[in-house]
């Protein structure tokens, strides 16, 4: 494969750039009621009570910016996981992120009968991080984490919750109802103000996960050579684990369980910049949040009048993708 | 696991070693299999016993000599005595089904729910309870149809001058993904009971199974597990690679293509008769081996473990839980409770 | 590596084992006949003097002249107790819906012994060690055809199928349950409610365009629907009201999830009605659609247009009799046209 240069590199992500920007710009655009470009503009600029300008304000503009939050923590949080396992199969997802997170919410409504979406959030939050944390002390060693191990422990714990999950389900009709939903990942309904206090969290994560870039690219290498040059492992980890923690959990907490987008965008990013930790999860951070609102502003043309929750979507998106870089000969190798 | 600290021996002293290992090794595995029918037959004659219903044990052994009729005779031989061969034969199918899917992709992480089969056949079993209100045997088609083109559609796509392991894991990520994807959305915009009765078909329950089910299924299995004897060989010989296996005579693609088939229909034939009974197919595998103490994987102690494992979590499910569950619920959590515990012991040996 | 004769040895074992167990497995089978008529003999034998035979989904079934004993399945536990029957075992209702049931109703469910939490997984042996002499199911199809030889072996079992309309649904219930005349109480109140409503009220009837619109536990979020099947339905089909009718042959509108900005294209009907909970408050998840500004910019919510109706159910005439009540209430509310 031959590697593209530092000038190929950087043109590509201001223009990956551009398609998040043309993205944003069509989310509020495309809706399912058919509103003019410049009831858009009014609505941004000179505010009143139409009721236009309430569903550009109200509903497109919130959508657009927690799918632009939400997909940016997705895309770093599967380059952050996929380069400290060294597996390109690893998605936050078989961390036990979204069991966690579901099983929380399950425990938040069928238990303590929470019955209010935005209440659900903080369960999620809690239990992502928790889970995920437990995952990853199941699966590590003093040789650090062995990919496979930590792969079976994410598997283990999730079947474990998810069992619980779905007894506590089966047996109580109300929380398998307010459950259907969550489970199918959304970005739609939630409120900003909701959404703020997660900010904070991912902005520390984002930091760190360039921090803790050039050495995990050292370790792509094998953890002697990442020593030799310097590398202080254990550290590297903590930072990643806690980058890692705080993306997916922050993002499923937000969205709920949303898959192969984590999985997905950083096989995209390494197939056009080769190992390169910094500009994989550069891309990343771009692609991600490009594919959740494609997917979404898909979600809401193709069942008019009705719509598609995002998470739906992009599993329908991305599997194809996927399948067909899984079909390239070089299946992007590290 | 550690191999003995033998390294240093010369070539011909190590494989005689290994010889000898490996005949003890094969001991250890009979002795595995005859302690696991044991508890098998002490768990069968358990499950037999206990009911909702009160019933001594004399009335269950004159029900089952044909000494009793009516509702007592219904309970025992109808009622509880399919529902114990049903755990036994299928969670040994599970378990064979698992041991096929994890020497053949040499991935201790595979079985047939990495090819889709899984959500294939909830995507089928969905679209007959939903869509249809289907009668129990389109259930029983739409979920094995669901099933068995989702593996053939993963198999297909994952093709490309021949099926390499990690592409077909791969492609089956994506296609359960959208499959999974689809069946939430349908769970979604179904009428409440119908999303329940589907949910609960899909944890996999062995509630009200007949001797019609038992069977039919156990039929079929009876036919793919001598299969799967029969390509145990090839199966162990592929396990050190397809040049070796090849050098030796074995057909890899032929030989490949055969397990899949066999590793999938015994899943399918599970799943047609009482949903997907997650996990065993996982586990049983993986816990046979370290009990058996093999190096590969065995198809007769993952029989076995996966029988036990199948009616040991129908027994709680029915007697231990507050209310009765799908025994597809306990066996996700024995099996991952296991699993997890198996890992967290060896990661702390490694220590 | 070659296979060594003992773990040969090993396979020959399970095969064998197995192979046992499939013939055991096949003389259960040859055994069920004959074992099944026996079975039955003997649950239509100790029936009461006086029987009876009922036509339901699954054919016609023999049950006894009076009923003592009945055990619901599925659906049909709600109408049944709201025909003041008192079953001795049911599945589990969800808990919001049973705290919407009268207290009397309230009182004989929990005084029946729950055979599962669901309508699924019915645990046939506690199910059997009830006694029951009569059972009542409603489940989806597949489902009952799994279960149907177990119930039967139990007592008399009446099957109907998930499409059952809820007026011929309760006709049949109170059928076979032998409670005719707390039924035909229920249907003499409905009638002359719905003469009631339509007298009061003829002329917001003639010239009013209504909507019903609803939000629900599973909705998708920033999610509402026109709700033309429940209790508007009974409105628009039994007072005649007119509320919009999905084209024949189309998906109920209910089907379609419309998206908050679409709450606009309300502003087309004089009047909304949504759903409220016994106290008069919005449901809880209907909450959002209320606290949207879009819904209070709707024409019809500033002008006191929009009325809260209080739906507990629409498969029996009792919780369909409080549909009404509230339903004339808040058309009582209803400000004069301008």
């Amino acid at each position: 494969m031959t590697v593209p240069g530092r000038r190929s590199r950087l043109l590509g992500l201001v223009l990956a750039l551009l398609v998040l920007l043309a993205l944003l710009v069509l989310s509020v655009m495309i809706g399912s009621t058919a509103i003019a470009p410049s009831v858009v503009w009014d609505a941004l600029v000179h505010p009143s009570s139409d009721i236009d300008q309430f569903s550009i304000r109200d509903f497109r503009l919130p959508r657009t910016i927690v799918g632009l939050v939400v997909g940016m923590a997705l895309g770093v949080s599967g380059a952050l996981i996929q380069a400290l396992t060294r597996n390109l199969l690893a998605d936050p997802g078989i961390l036990g992120v979204h069991a966690g997170a579901s099983f929380a919410v399950t425990v938040a409504v069928g238990v303590l009968g929470v019955r209010d979406p935005q209440g659900y959030m903080w369960f999620a939050f809690a239990g992502a991080l928790v889970v995920t944390l437990m995952v990853l002390a199941l699966g590590s060693t003093r040789q650090g984490s062995s990919a496979v191990v930590v792969v079976l422990a994410g598997v283990c714990v999730a079947a474990v919750l998810g069992g619980a999950r779905e007894a506590l389900q089966l047996t109580d009709p109300d929380a398998f109802d307010a459950m259907r939903s969550w489970n199918a990942g959304s970005i739609v309904a939630r409120p900003l103000d909701v959404v703020w206090p997660i900010l904070p969290f991912f902005a520390v994560a984002l930091v760190l996960s360039f921090a803790v870039a050039g050495p995990l690219n050292a370790m792509a290498l094998g953890d002697d050579l990442a020593v030799a040059q310097g590398v202080h492992l254990g550290r590297t980890r903590v930072l990643a684990i806690i980058a890692l923690t705080l993306l997916a959990g922050g993002a499923t907490a937000i969205a709920g369980p949303i898959v192969l987008v984590g999985l997905m965008v950083p096989h995209v990013a390494r197939w056009i910049v080769g190992p390169h930790q910094r500009w994989i999860f550069a891309y990343s951070a771009l692609l991600g949040p490009s594919l959740l609102l494609a997917s979404d502003i898909l979600g809401r043309v193709v069942m008019h009048p009705g719509e598609i929750p995002v998470g739906i979507v992009t599993a329908f998106v991305g599997a194809p993708v996927l399948i067909a870089l899984a079909r390239r000969n070089k299946a992007s190798g590290l | 696991m550690t191999t003995g600290a033998g390294v240093d021996f010369g070539r011909r002293v190590l494989t005689v070693r290994r010889r000898r290992f490996a005949l003890r090794l094969e001991w250890r595995s009979v002795i595995v299999c005859a302690v696991l029918a044991v508890a098998l037959a002490c768990l069968a004659v358990l499950a037999l016993m206990t009911g909702s219903y009160q019933l001594s044990p004399g009335q269950v052994i004159s029900a089952l000599t044909g000494g009793e009729t009516g509702l007592v005779h219904d309970i025992v031989v109808e009622w509880r005595l399919p529902r114990v061969t049903a755990a036994v034969v299928f969670g040994a199918a599970l378990g064979v089904s698992g041991a096929v899917f994890q020497s053949l992709l040499r991935n201790p992480l595979a079985d047939p729910g990495l090819i889709g089969f899984a959500e294939g056949s909830y995507t089928g079993a969905l679209i007959v309870i939903l869509a249809v209100n289907g009668t129990y045997w389109q259930l029983v088609g739409g979920a094995l149809l669901g099933g068995m083109a989702t593996a053939v559609a993963v198999y297909v796509l994952a093709y490309r001058r021949g099926v390499q392991g990690f592409r077909l894991i791969i492609v089956g990520i994506g296609v359960s993904a959208m499959l999974h994807s689809l069946n939430t959305w349908m769970i979604l915009k179904a009428e409440l009971e119908q999303a329940m009765s589907a949910a609960a078909w899909n944890a996999g329950s062995l509630n009200g199974v007949s001797w019609d089910q038992v069977a039919i299924g156990g039929a079929c299995i009876a036919v793919l597990l001598l299969l799967a004897a029969r390509l145990g060989r090839p199966m162990r010989q592929m396990e050190l690679g397809d040049d070796a296996a090849a050098s030796q005579g074995v057909r890899v693609s032929a030989t490949r293509l055969w397990l899949i088939v066999v590793g999938v229909a015994l899943t399918a034939t599970v799943t047609a008769a009482s949903g997907p009974i997650a996990f065993i197919s996982l586990v049983a595998p993986q816990i046979a081996r370290r009990l058996a103490r093999t190096a590969g994987i065995t198809l007769a102690p993952a029989a076995f473990v996966g029988a036990l494992l199948c009616l040991a979590a129908d027994y709680l499910a029915q007697h231990v839980a507050p209310t009765t569950l799908p025994v597809g619920i306990i066996t996700v959590m024995l099996g991952g409770g296991y699993l997890g515990w198996l890992l967290f012991i060896e990661a702390r040996k490694r220590l | 590596m070659t296979m060594n004769p003992l773990r040969r040895r090993g396979v020959a074992l399970a095969a064998t084992l197995l192979s046992a167990t499939f013939v055991l497995t096949a003389c259960g089978d040859d055994g069920e006949d004959s074992e099944s008529a026996a079975a039955k003999t003997s649950t239509t034998a100790p029936v009461a003097p006086k029987t009876r035979t009922v036509k339901a989904d699954n054919g016609s079934i023999e049950i006894p002249g009076d009923p003592q004993r009945v055990a619901t399945i599925g659906n049909t536990t709600l109408p049944f107790l709201d025909v003041g029957g008192e079953p001795i075992g049911l599945t589990a209702e969800s808990d919001s819906t049973v705290a919407l049931l009268p207290e009397d109703q309230q009182a004989r469910y929990a005084a029946a012994t729950n055979l599962a939490p669901s309508a699924d997984e019915v645990d046939m042996e506690k199910l059997a060690s009830l006694k029951p002499d009569l059972i009542l199911a409603q489940i989806p199809d597949a489902e009952f055809e799994k279960i149907e030889e177990q119930l039967q072996a139990i007592a008399p079992t009446v099957f109907w199928g998930l499409d059952t309309e809820w007026k011929p649904f309760a006709d049949a219930i109170a059928e076979a349950s032998n409670t005719t005349d707390a039924l035909s109480a229920q249907k003499t109140g409905f009638a002359d409610k719905i003469a009631k409503l339509q007298e009061t009220y003829r002329e917001t009837i003639d010239g009013t365009s209504f909507v019903d619109i609803s939000r629900w536990e599973s909705s998708d979020p920033g999610t509402f629907a026109i709700a033309d099947i429940g209790c508007s339905e009974i409105a628009r089909d039994e007072v005649g009201m007119d509320f919009p009718e999905a084209a024949e042959g189309e998906d109920p509108l209910a089907y379609t999830a419309l998206p908050f900005e679409q709450l606009g294209d309300l502003s087309k009907y004089d009047v909304i009605t949504y759903p409220v909970d016994a106290e008069g408050q919005p449901t809880e998840p209907f909450a959002a659609v209320v606290e949207t500004n879009t819904w209070k910019a709707l024409p019809a919510v500033k002008a006191g247009r929009a009325l809260g109706v209080f739906c507990p159910g629409n498969n029996s005439y009792g919780p369909v009799l409080q549909y009404l009540d509230s339903l004339d209430r808040a058309l009582a509310s209803l400000p004069a046209e301008e």
